[in-house]
């Protein structure tokens, strides 16, 4: 039946998000929280976190470009960080990690590219989501 | 890239779910008593998890953004048992946000929590007021055994 296919299509999307460990078990807390009385909190939370957060790698970006000393900058990643942390972003969190302890070091090229590949890996989390949560809601239709 | 597993279990973890509320297998952990919280984060995210998972072990939760939205709730009377201050707020940070809720006289078990934990904010932390201080996320390896201590 479509609906049994779909279902494997979603396992095996979700399953593939924690086996790359692209996410990890702070993902399963949220669904966790998910009831009858916040149906939609998953997707409410990550609305949020996708609407918040490029705001926020936008602002560390621009500050590596023109002020590698700018005092907000450890402001943001912490931002950053907290956020990601708490949604499960893993490969994302480690990336913010690493630019933060090369913005310790005075390693401006190191922290460079622990950036962009945060980018990266931001990218890829939002669009495995969004792939994951189109398929969460065919199979609510089905 | 991986092993193959047949069910989406967390990395790390030997199957099963950790304690909380997995409703999956009908276990639901709930505070005993009317017990309530503050949670003062300025991150959106951050702010609507830990008052979700705090609500679903049926704690009353509060939230805010500042720290000083924070004070003044407490200048204006409410109490809470537990009050969860992020270390980083704008203007009044955590630890003075802790300082100025203990100089009100309340006491609430203060926890601090923060993104990248130092060794240097625990401690500014905890010389404030602060019961405890942790990093994120919040997760309930750590609330569960507070909301017992505070139940009991």
């Amino acid at each position: 039946m479509e609906s049994d296919l779909l279902r494997e299509q979603i396992s095996n999307m979700r399953q593939s998000l924690f086996v790359e460990e692209i996410l990890e078990y702070q993902f399963l807390q949220l669904e966790q929280l998910q009831d009858n009385e916040n149906p939609n909190f998953l997707q409410e939370i990550m609305t949020l976190y996708f609407r918040e957060s490029p705001k926020t790698i936008a602002i560390i970006d621009q500050a590596l470009e023109e002020h590698f000393n700018f005092p907000g900058l450890y402001k943001y990643l912490h931002q950053l960080k907290g956020s990601s942390a708490s949604i499960g972003a893993n490969k994302v969190t480690k990336e913010i990690n690493q630019a933060l302890e090369c913005f310790k070091e005075g390693d401006i090229q190191g922290c460079k590219g622990a950036v962009q590949r945060l980018k990266q890996e931001h990218n890829i989390l939002r669009n495995r989501l969004q792939s994951y949560f189109q398929l969460l809601r065919q199979i609510k239709i089905c | 890239m991986g092993a193959a597993v047949d069910h989406v279990t967390p990395m790390g973890m030997s199957g099963g779910s950790a304690e909380g509320n997995d409703k999956s297998e009908g276990q639901r952990f709930s505070c005993k008593s009317k017990l309530t919280a503050l949670v003062a984060d300025n991150g959106g995210v951050c702010r609507a998890i830990q008052t979700a998972l705090l609500r679903s072990y049926g704690v009353d939760t509060e939230a805010v953004e500042t720290g000083e939205a924070a004070v003044e709730l407490i200048a204006s009377g409410a109490t809470f048992n537990l009050i969860i201050i992020e270390m980083l707020l704008p203007f009044m940070n955590g630890p003075e946000t802790a300082k100025q809720i203990r100089a009100m006289g309340a006491e609430s078990k203060i926890l601090g929590i923060t993104a990248f934990f130092d060794e240097r904010d625990q401690q500014e932390f905890l010389a404030a007021g602060a019961d405890d201080f942790i990093e994120k996320p919040l997760s309930p390896e750590i609330v569960i055994p507070i909301i017992r201590e505070l139940d009991n």
